[in-house]
């Protein structure tokens, strides 16, 4: 299977646009940050992807980018394009799809609570999800989760007989 | 991974040290566990209505239907035909006021606990309060996550913990007959510590919700009401409740944005 | 002073049959739905175990008061009700003392449940008054035709009429429309599926009762014996021939209330408006028709 001409023609006209189909259904687009917004108003416009499905965050820490994919679905060509594009993590901001698409209100704030990337011209950017957190964003790649939970939440401290008669026999947990 | 219930025995004794960040480790070693009332201090007209309700309590247990988290996918399985709860006089009620068991389903966030706890607080004595799964026991499949509590019974008293992920329906007919067992022998009195330690709970509590912390419920005066009240009620922490301003009410409306996403912006 | 026993005895027994039929009730839905049920004594560890709560929440003194409106309703709705053996104060008050007698409880209700301040209960009490104006309709209705028939509001000489001939001079016999429409606003009565509007426990977290708790839960667990009975007994004795011996008293009011449990388990629950409009389409017009055909016979 290859993409629909309609979608080919249509990618065609942005610059500097990488597209190929991933599985039957799938098509991913890596694009420009600039020229995000235009893409998915003349997806939406042209080719009736007007659902929005998600917008997800990647955290890419050893290159310094954030990696933000748009999933949009077309009813017409019944295929689901994910959109790609590439921030600097320094500063992380970003513009926001709100007018074109009206669920990413919240995904856009889900993104910003647990990311840390601001959205120009989103709808609200209040947390909702962790409602007394007063931490860095969560799911960056340098938030130590782990050590996290440990200094806050105290865990029982399990050595059972059966554990210890395994250490005994030169077994063990492993670390 | 062992099907077996494990009892909630660790408590710290009288005066732990209580650490000055946000942690409130547990003492190293198992503390007392709930006593349950002398019976020697009892009349005998008093030992017989007990243990005649005692006997109707055990066999009539009302569920709060309030699923917690994934576990809770095992309660309809346990509540309907195959394994039918009924039979043993355990049915679901819909508000913490009618209900006797709350079953912590799965795992809590903190956002959840603050409602948990809030429920609990509802409930008329006694109560029991069942923990269902491994991630009520020491954490589970969540145990390195910064946002759900590893040990349920630091927060609200727990008579006993279900192990698995889930339990089987199963398991958790077994747990329910025990618990019914205690009640019948008089042994389930978790709900007592709740009043005996408070200050140990709600140290817990403001070291996750903040030093402001506080329900609609006058925990201290229906301790004393009941008699319970002792040394482990009263300490730094309720000192701190007692200065604190705001219902809770207040403090989630603090917290939730005062802009809610409503109606359409124009293009 | 066979009154005083009289008094004392006929809410004890209606207590007692009360238990039963829930048990009954609890245990029909369970072989509905494939299972076992609960054990014999179920009825009796709920109410012992509500009473013995150690934390009884009250929301004021016309909570409480409530509670006495309730249980005192129908206990004296009991005590008009005649039954094999007991009269009671039948000969006193008729049926439209125990029609109106029987408004009580609901009432009662209403003032506890607006004491509480809790705005599920109040969206479950207005719930539960609206259904009494959808099924006081058809059920005012057969209780015109059934006095209009018999001639008489006594319940007694009710009952009597309908013993005189066997089976062909009970009520269901000689006015079965009436019968009908009178059932179907008796299921109504009961508050169960698909009028069960005011408990609603997955919409309003069971209405009324949602602030209670200890004792004033286990009296509702009460009222609902003695509902019941009351409801069942008032069918057998205006349409069913009332009770010639105890066993088919008893096995009368055990059927009426089995047809009526046995139907709603089946049934989800209907809107509030669709509850009042198909009360006042369906049994209204079956019974008024029967109505109409009670007056032309005693017109002919």
């Amino acid at each position: 299977m290859t993409i629909p001409a309609p979608l080919d023609e249509v990618l065609g006209e942005l610059p500097l646009v990488a597209a190929r189909l991933t599985a039957p259904r799938r098509v991913r687009v890596d694009a420009r940050p600039e020229n995000l917004p235009a893409l998915l108003e003349l997806l939406k416009g042209r080719l009736g992807f007007f659902h929005l499905s998600a917008i997800s965050c990647v955290d890419w820490l050893e290159e310094g980018q954030f990696e933000l994919v748009y999933h949009v679905w077309s009813d017409k060509l019944k295929l689901l394009l994910s959109a790609h594009v590439r921030i600097p993590r320094e500063p992380g901001e970003y513009v926001s799809i709100y007018d074109l698409h009206e669920p990413a209100g919240f995904f856009e704030r889900d993104i910003h609570e647990m990311f840390g990337v601001v959205f120009d011209g989103a709808l609200s950017l209040d947390r909702f999800i962790l409602t007394s957190w007063d931490g860095p964003p969560p799911m960056r790649k340098d938030f130590d989760a782990r050590k996290y939970a440990e200094e806050t939440f105290s865990t029982v401290n399990y050595h059972p007989d059966w554990l210890k008669d395994i250490e005994a026999a030169g077994g063990g947990l492993e670390e | 991974m062992t099907d077996k219930p494990l009892k909630a025995n660790e408590r710290p004794p009288a005066g732990a040290e209580e650490a000055a960040g946000p942690a409130a480790r547990d003492a190293a070693g198992p503390g007392q566990a709930c006593p349950a009332p002398s019976p020697q201090e009892r009349g005998v007209w008093r030992k017989i209505m007990d243990r005649f309700a005692d006997h109707c309590r055990a066999r009539s247990l009302f569920v709060l239907h309030y699923c917690t988290g994934c576990g809770a996918i095992e309660l309809p399985p346990t509540i309907t035909s195959r394994f039918d709860m009924e039979r043993v006089g355990i049915t679901p009620m819909v508000t913490p006021r009618q209900a006797d068991i709350l079953l912590i389903t799965g795992y809590l966030s903190i956002k959840t606990l603050k409602r948990v706890i809030l429920s609990y607080e509802q409930m008329p004595a006694p109560k029991y309060v069942l923990g269902f799964g491994s991630c009520t026991i020491n954490g589970g499949m969540y145990w390195n996550s910064y946002a759900t509590v590893k040990r349920l019974d630091q927060y609200i008293p727990t008579d006993l913990f279900i192990a698995g992920c889930m339990p089987r329906p199963e398991a958790v007919q077994q747990v329910l007959l025990q618990l019914i067992e205690d009640i019948d022998s008089g042994r389930a009195n978790a709900w007592r510590d709740y009043y005996r330690n408070y200050d140990f709970y709600l140290g817990n509590q403001q070291a996750l919700f903040g030093p402001k912390w506080n329900t609609p419920t006058d925990v201290i005066g229906e301790a004393e009401h009941y008699g319970l009240a002792g040394e482990g009620t009263y300490g730094p922490h309720t000192k701190l409740l007692a200065e604190s301003g705001g219902t809770p009410m207040e403090l989630a409306r603090a917290e939730r944005p005062a802009r809610a996403i409503t109606g359409r912006r124009k293009p | 002073m066979t009154l005083l026993a009289d008094i004392v005895l006929m809410p004890l027994i209606a207590f007692v049959t009360g238990l039963a039929l829930v048990l009954m009730a609890r245990r029909v839905r369970a072989r509905i739905e494939r299972r076992v049920g609960p054990p014999v004594f179920q009825p009796v560890y709920d109410i012992v175990k509500l009473f013995t709560k150690k934390t009884q929440i009250s929301h004021g003194v016309m909570h409480d008061l409530s509670i006495v409106l309730l249980l005192g309703g129908y206990i004296t709705a009991e005590i008009f009700l005649p039954v094999p053996g007991f009269d009671g104060l039948a000969h006193q008050g008729d049926l439209l003392t125990l029609i109106y007698i029987m408004m009580v409880p609901m009432l009662g209700l209403a003032l506890g449940v607006g004491s509480c301040a809790n705005p599920n209960g109040s969206i479950g009490i207005s719930r539960a008054l609206t259904a009494m104006l959808a099924y006081d309709v058809p059920l005012a209705v057969a209780v015109i035709g059934a006095t209009m028939t018999y001639g008489t509001t006594d319940l007694v000489k009710i009952v009597e009429i309908q013993q005189a001939g066997g089976v062909a001079t009970w009520g269901a016999a000689t006015m079965p429309l009436l019968a009908i429409g009178g059932y179907l606003a008796v299921h109504g009565m009961f508050g169960k599926e698909p009028f069960e509007i005011y408990i609603a426990p997955a919409e309003i977290a069971t209405g009324p009762m949602v602030e209670m708790s200890g004792k004033y839960m286990g009296a509702l667990f009460v009222m609902q014996c003695f509902q019941l009975y009351t409801i069942g007994v008032l069918y057998v004795t205006l349409f069913l021939g009332g009770g010639e011996n105890w066993p088919a008293f008893l096995l009368k009011v055990f059927a009426v209330v089995f047809v009526s449990i046995a139907v709603t388990n089946v049934y989800g629950r209907y809107r509030t408006d669709k509850v009042v409009r198909w009360m006042w389409k369906w049994p209204t017009g079956i019974a008024l028709v029967g109505l109409m055909l009670v007056l032309a016979r005693q017109g002919a």
